[in-house]
């Protein structure tokens, strides 16, 4: 069986997003009520990670960055 | 917390009260890793301002004989960053938590998956420059704006790479302890602020 490489890039893509948008936005919600500057950066960096995971989602699933062939 | 700078004379070595030293100057220590975070923050946006500004006052995107990047490849190989950044807020909780065993498995998985991100830009590069002729000095703003900003970028994993595989040395050598552990804190902070990094790379030069 072949399998086109793009598509199956796009879907390891999306299904890691998927586990690293869970377990970052688990750790965001675990960690919220941590006090500390430290942590205070952590959320944010999760909170961001989590945009991130989305993003790479997106992006495999040809929701973004989804332009047309050059001629 | 009291924050306070070194007495004069402190020896942190034989200090009687180098515990006592210790909390008095890690408050420092995380602010000083801060602003450096900070400053490499400016660096960063001063390269992507640049590289928006001269990507907008042009003729068109992308330019004449420059395809779209491959988004299916650089999808893939930003999870594999990003996950690196889960491993490594896991290895550190299971440090807090006094669990070695599986700390050192999500410390290596980290360096494992921030390595497999330099290969797949390693092998990104090598496809750009020997297949599509894309390069950093005859490609254009692209080429130099690409080629600069993945590359400082490529640059910081690296040395990611190599200060988290210091840190878990360190660590099997006894120099962290349950109660101290700022170096792992900082790599944390740092590996955290690289993955950040790529998420607004990956956005404005394969996505829009």
């Amino acid at each position: 069986m072949h399998i086109d490489p793009p598509i199956l890039e796009r879907t390891i893509a999306i299904i890691g997003g998927i586990i690293v948008g869970v377990v970052s936005a688990k750790a965001l919600y675990d960690d919220w009520k941590t006090p500390g500057i430290e942590n205070q950066v952590f959320k944010i960096m999760l909170g961001l990670l989590c945009l991130g995971a989305i993003v790479a989602i997106l992006a495999g699933a040809n929701v973004l960055g989804n332009f047309p062939k050059a001629a | 917390m009291a924050v306070g700078f070194l007495p004069k004379g402190a020896d942190l070595t034989e200090h009687p009260g180098a515990d006592q030293l210790y909390i008095e100057t890690r408050a420092l220590r995380l602010q000083g890793f801060l602003l450096f975070l900070i400053s490499d923050c400016i660096l960063f946006s001063s390269f992507i301002f640049a590289y928006l500004y001269m990507r907008n006052s042009g003729q068109g995107w992308p330019p004449p004989g420059i395809q779209h990047l491959d988004v299916a490849f650089a999808s893939l190989n930003s999870v594999v960053l990003f996950g690196s950044g889960a491993t490594m807020h896991y290895a550190l909780e299971n440090w807090k938590h006094n669990n070695f065993n599986r700390y050192a498995l999500f410390m290596i998985l980290t360096i494992l998956l921030g390595a497999g991100f330099l290969a797949g830009q390693a092998f990104e590069y090598n496809h750009l420059i020997f297949d599509e002729k894309v390069t950093w000095a005859g490609s254009g703003i692209f080429g130099a704006s690409f080629f600069t900003l993945t590359g400082m970028h490529g640059f910081h994993v690296s040395v990611g790479v190599l200060y988290l595989i210091i840190l878990f040395l360190q660590s099997i050598h006894g120099i962290y302890t349950k109660d101290k552990f700022f170096g792992l804190t900082a790599g944390t902070l740092y590996w955290h602020f690289v993955d950040v990094i790529w998420v607004v790379l990956f956005s404005i030069f394969y996505l829009i």
